[in-house]
């Protein structure tokens, strides 16, 4: 028995929202890019999942540069919220706010 | 399968010279990370540059790209259509090489006291590599992971002055938003792709339509794709991070993301949305996404250029001025008609190829005066024509052509985009309104690009100074930013015909 395409869709909305709901509601920057990546994975179930649907390869090989790409943005998330930490003495995002319009 | 023949892989000089030059300079900071021979550093980032800008011109005149029918040597697809190299390709390749190499020659004197000299011409240069591969990219993977290669070092050179709190704090954000976007910007694809099956531009457009019920996917994903470009090019909804990154970034690295990476987040939205989306066949599927973009041009240009006219500090007041900007370059989609539209979009083109000018040279003396630690607002400017006279010439020419004044080049492309804009009016009223935006915020813009200049050639200076140094490499590329506004103008002609040429060939 095969799961139907909309479940899978289903899956991906949810983790989707539930990771822009982290992204708009934690001020922990550790915790913003968690949200981030549970974003990112839920782009990658739907890609699997249509991929799996269509019949062809490319889905899947992408969600591999997908997790890829993720990995390169934590590093270079990381490195920043590294210096933020040794300027501002905090991971959180609300802090640095000198600069407003 | 003979994807690795070397006649068709050297189409992609430009973008493969810039990745050589950039692993030169990362094998030369891993060698010796804390060397300050800034000569040579700066030097090879600007040779490298230089080199991928001259074969991109190389090419264009050589008629690489253009298609055999009018007399060229043809578009060159590689990787089964993953890359393609057409005028449009090489038009922003151009873009991205020339700022490039005023970026790398100016951070020369901007960077003196930087510990990490080669790890940042490292990085300016991996960026660059990115943003000339997405002038290339044919299908969603591809334009993906160039973007990402190209936001991925953006982020860190932001961030680079990492004991300076503002530069600190502009990277962060940058990083928020851009982190945020992409992941937004890949879902889109996930759901394209859903609905049609396949992530290469064309063969989107051959399936668009094809599963009736997967319609509504396709209309999201779309509306998503729209989210990514608009953080890329720094437009509404997606440009809080710029005044921000701007202001705190290091002058030379804001005036790299404001021209090259805004031009080549609009190579990306204009390749997507005329190969993979033809607006007849999204219409018929009740997708009519030029609709979004006139609503979004009008709202960016009007917010960019309203909140630009309300600053003190002058970079912030630039960095407004650049999603101003966005929104007139936003035209050249939102003026997309079903039977038309090469004019506005190939004005788009010519008007982020003399931003790449202009707005280059505007960050750069905001890099100057930074240099001279003169200040941020613009009573801090008041009166610098007394001691540097040269640069403030150039200044009032950036100005001017940003505001859009009859004889230089930022006029011409305005006036491209305005006629473009009129022509397509009579297939959808709507750019009409846009026609009038443009014109209104263009005279608004005159006021707060005029203070500027007000400032450093009429008032006089709140306090004493001692006189300006006057450092080459920073002054080297004012002038020629400044030589090359001007000289665009009698060149003005071939250029139209570029750009409109390259337009035409990607529009179905």
């Amino acid at each position: 028995m095969t799961v139907g395409i909309e479940y899978y869709v289903l899956l991906s909305a949810a983790l989707f929202c539930i990771g822009l709901f982290g992204v708009l509601t934690r001020r922990n920057a550790l915790m913003f890019l968690m949200s981030v990546e549970i974003m990112l994975n839920a782009a990658n179930i739907n890609l699997i999942a249509f991929a799996f649907y269509h019949g062809n390869l490319s889905g899947q090989v992408f969600a591999l540069f997908t997790m890829a790409l993720a990995a390169a943005e934590v590093a270079v998330g990381l490195g920043i919220i590294l210096v933020l930490y040794r300027n501002f003495r905090d991971v959180d995002v609300t802090v640095p706010s000198a600069m407003r319009w | 399968m003979a994807v690795l023949e070397m006649p068709e892989l050297t189409a992609l000089a430009p973008p493969m010279i810039l990745a050589l030059t950039a692993l030169v300079l990362f094998t030369y900071d891993s060698i010796n990370p804390r060397s300050t021979n800034r000569p040579v550093i700066a030097g090879v980032a600007a040779v490298g540059s230089l080199a991928s800008l001259a074969v991109a011109v190389w090419f264009i005149l050589a008629g690489v790209g253009t298609p055999v029918a009018e007399g060229g040597n043809g578009v060159f697809d590689l990787f089964e259509g993953q890359l393609i190299v057409d005028q449009m390709a090489l038009f922003f390749m151009i873009i991205v090489g020339v700022v490039t190499a005023l970026v790398s020659i100016a951070s020369y004197d901007y960077l003196r006291d930087h510990a990490y000299q080669a790890e940042y011409y490292s990085l300016v240069l991996l960026a660059a590599t990115g943003m000339s591969t997405m002038a290339a990219s044919n299908s969603l993977v591809t334009i993906f992971i160039s973007l990402e290669l190209a936001s991925l070092p953006s982020f860190a050179l932001v961030a680079i002055l990492k004991s300076n709190r503002g530069s600190v704090e502009a990277g962060l954000k940058y990083f928020l938003i851009g982190a945020l976007s992409s992941a937004i910007f890949v879902y889109g694809i996930s759901l394209v792709y859903g609905a049609t099956g396949h992530m290469q531009l064309d063969a989107i457009a051959d399936n668009l339509g094809a599963a009736e019920e997967m319609n509504g996917l396709l209309g999201i994903g779309v509306l998503m794709l729209i989210g990514g470009f608009a953080y890329k090019t720094a437009s509404v909804p997606f440009h809080f991070w710029a005044p921000e990154a701007y202001e705190g970034a290091p002058a030379p690295i804001a005036a790299f993301l404001s021209s090259a990476s805004k031009a080549a987040g609009f190579v990306i939205a204009f390749r997507v949305f005329t190969t993979a989306f033809p607006l007849d066949v999204m219409q018929t599927l009740g997708i009519d996404w030029s609709l979004v973009f006139i609503v979004l041009a009008i709202v960016t240009m009007t917010v960019g250029n309203f909140a630009a006219a309300t600053q003190n500090n002058v970079k912030r007041m630039l960095a407004y001025s650049s999603v101003g900007h966005a929104g007139y370059a936003l035209i050249g989609l939102a003026g997309l008609t079903v039977d038309g539209g090469e004019l506005v979009l190939g004005a788009a083109m010519m008007h982020l190829l003399v931003y790449g000018f202009m707005n280059t040279g505007a960050f750069l003396f905001v890099a100057l005066a930074e240099y001279w630690g003169v200040g941020r607002t613009f009573e801090d400017y008041n009166g610098l024509s007394k001691q540097a006279p040269i640069a403030c010439v150039a200044l009032a020419v950036f100005m001017f052509s940003l505001a859009g004044i009859p004889p230089f080049g930022g006029f011409w492309s305005k006036y491209f985009l305005f006629t473009g804009a009129l022509e397509a009016a009579s297939a959808n009223p709507w750019l009409l309104a846009v026609a009038a935006a443009l014109v209104i915020n263009s005279a608004l813009s005159l006021y707060y690009y005029s203070r500027l200049v007000k400032a450093v050639w009429i008032e006089d200076p709140v306090l004493e100074r001692e006189s300006l140094s006057q450092p080459t490499g920073l002054y080297a590329a004012i002038v020629v930013a400044a030589v090359m506004t001007v000289l665009i103008l009698p060149g003005f002609g071939p250029v139209a015909d570029a750009a409109i040429g390259a337009a035409g060939a990607i529009i179905p």
